[in-house]
């Protein structure tokens, strides 16, 4: 007996005990039976053929109309049959887009990876999540001679164009000899390349800062990045670490301003990108002082700690499900 | 019957001539009734296509016999403006209809064999068959 | 997830009137509309955003765009009546020094 055969017996079975005694439980075997059909790839057009020849079998004597509104039911069964098949197909095309992004995001992970440098003066903290599997905000450390620099950058859009064009962003700091550089300097040079090589609705913000150990000195400059935080450990105060500056992207001439602050043992820089604030839960958005106050109720530990406390916190609150990409990078003076 | 039959398609009636015509083959060579709708549906979608896209055209059903297996098969012809874009026109997603599974790909999956040739500003052929089982 | 987008066109200059929120899903719309107008010389295209309660940064991105176009091809856009979480999003990224922002009152005449 073909596949065929058993599977027109059973529906057989199925109906002619339905039709005696009308039961849910063979309602539901009925229900069952038809996730057989899909496995077995039986289209709805075939569904109806099936039942028709059961019919026949079941009653010779059905009326002509009967049976000719099942071959009407057929045609018009057909459209469906269309769009189950479509389906079908771009289920597979799916599936195969699914696995090439999963290779371009482990691609990225492993091109764009950014350790987190031991640094003696400083305990640095770090958390980048991607709202999708790939991650449109980028951050980079980099130890030269004495300095250490760190910069925080969000892309805009979202998704694979998004990281293509960080990947940009990472080659070209690589390849600008940073020791020399200011960090407004650097967001000048950066933003005359983005400017050139990005879609007209493209832009990065991105934040730039060197810290000096020596002089204790953090010299830094925004493109209009989200403001991150300054902890005054003599004051036990937060501030907003504003460094005003046009996105990268949107005019080949802009100018950027160097901004310095001086880090005391205790003072703390909070890095982040916007997917931070622009958390929304069910009561609205988050505001920036309940950052800040996740941030100050963590504030004794390890920076490392101090950073995944408070994305597990934000992330509980949107309901584990992140609107934006997540980065939040702290910086505290040990020493 | 082992003459090709045609049928111009220059309106809608014409669209329900090629169907008929069809389906009085294929019950003839002996296909059931669900290949009988598909074959006819195929025939509805590929004769729609010239009296939308190029005004007229016509569709031709022969019988074959392959080494002994029998089948059916259309051609669809037609002079009009060609499918400048064939891969796009062949994927899933892309369509013009309203986005129902049916166009070109949905003919295909219809149909065992399936092969279209297009030149812009001459003209389009496509051949479907469908083989008795 | 929704944009309404209101049109009114006095010789050459469109007024633009949005509901609703500018995110990843609504902005190819606002492109679609905004961009044939800034890319003719001599348009003044004023936006009113004062129905606007979300925006985020591809919405910002149409606007950056439009941006661009206007300058490129001589053209006026001006934006007014955003919210203050709107506005906010357009001054961290410095937008609001180099495009015609009105920070006007709702009612306040053209």
């Amino acid at each position: 007996m073909t596949a065929k055969d058993a599977l027109t017996e059973r529906y057989q079975d199925l109906l002619s005990v339905y039709l005696k005694v009308k039961t849910e439980t063979t309602l539901y075997k009925g229900q069952q039976f038809s996730r057989k059909l899909l496995e077995q790839q039986i289209s709805p057009e075939d569904l109806v053929s099936l039942h028709i020849q059961v019919m026949d079998q079941l009653f010779p004597d059905m009326s002509e109309e009967m049976r000719d509104s099942f071959d009407f039911l057929l045609e018009a069964m057909i459209g469906y049959g269309f769009a189950y098949r479509e389906h079908q197909s771009l289920r597979d095309k799916q599936q195969q887009l699914e696995s090439e992004i999963e290779v371009a995001a482990s691609m990225q992970q492993t091109l764009l990876v950014s350790d987190v440098p031991g640094f003696d003066q400083l305990d640095i903290g770090v958390v980048s999540v991607p709202a999708k599997k790939m991650n449109g905000d980028y951050y980079n450390f980099v130890k030269s001679g004495n300095s250490l620099s760190v910069a925080v950058a969000d892309i805009i859009g979202k998704g694979i164009p998004a990281a293509l064009c960080m990947s940009m962003i990472k080659y070209a700091m690589d390849s600008l000899p940073e020791e020399q550089m200011k960090p407004h300097l650097l967001l000048e040079n950066l933003n005359r390349v983005v400017e050139q090589n990005v879609h007209s609705n493209m832009f990065i913000t991105m934040f730039h800062g060197v810290y000096e150990p020596e002089s204790h000195k953090f010299h830094y400059a925004g493109a209009g990045h989200e403001p991150g935080f300054f902890y005054n450990a003599k004051e036990d105060e937060f501030h907003d670490l504003i460094a005003k500056g046009l996105v990268l992207g949107v005019s080949r001439t802009t100018t950027y301003h160097p901004y310095e602050k001086l880090i005391e043992v205790g003072d703390m820089i909070i890095l982040l990108s916007d997917g931070v604030t622009e958390c929304r839960t069910s009561k609205g958005f988050i505001e920036r002082e309940e950052v800040v106050s996740l941030i100050r109720k963590n504030m004794d530990l390890p920076s490392q700690k101090i950073v995944e406390n408070v994305f597990q916190e934000l992330d509980r609150l949107q309901g584990f499900e992140l609107r934006d990409d997540f980065t939040l990078i702290i910086l505290k003076r040990l020493v | 019957m082992d003459i090709q039959s045609c049928v111009e398609v220059r309106n809608e009636w014409d669209i329900v001539s090629a169907r008929q015509l069809g389906r009085n083959m294929a019950k003839e060579l002996g296909f059931g009734n669900v290949d009988q709708a598909r074959i006819t549906t195929a025939i509805s979608e590929l004769a729609r296509n010239i009296y939308l896209y190029a005004g007229r055209g016509k569709i031709c059903i022969e019988p074959i016999d392959q080494l002994g297996r029998k089948g059916l098969r259309i051609v669809a012809l037609d002079n009009g403006p060609g499918i400048r874009e064939i891969r796009k026109v062949m994927e899933d997603g892309y369509t013009t209809s309203g986005g129902l599974g049916a166009g070109l790909p949905g003919v295909k999956r219809l149909m065992d064999e399936f092969s279209i040739e297009s030149t812009v500003d001459v003209g389009t052929e496509i051949s479907a068959t469908k083989w008795l089982r | 997830m929704n944009l309404q987008i209101n049109q009114d066109q006095i010789n050459e200059t469109y007024e633009l009137k949005l509901t609703g929120e500018v995110d990843a899903y609504t902005a190819p719309k606002l492109k679609e509309v905004m961009l044939p107008l800034t890319d003719k010389e001599g348009n003044i295209v004023i936006v009113d955003l004062s129905g606007i309660e979300y925006m985020d940064s591809t919405g910002l991105g149409i606007f950056v765009g439009a941006l661009k176009s206007s300058k490129a091809n001589n053209s006026s856009l001006k934006l007014r009546g955003m919210t203050e979480r709107v506005k906010r999003i357009f001054e961290i990224t410095g937008l609001t020094e180099v495009m015609d922002i009105e920070s006007g009152v709702k009612g306040e005449a053209l």
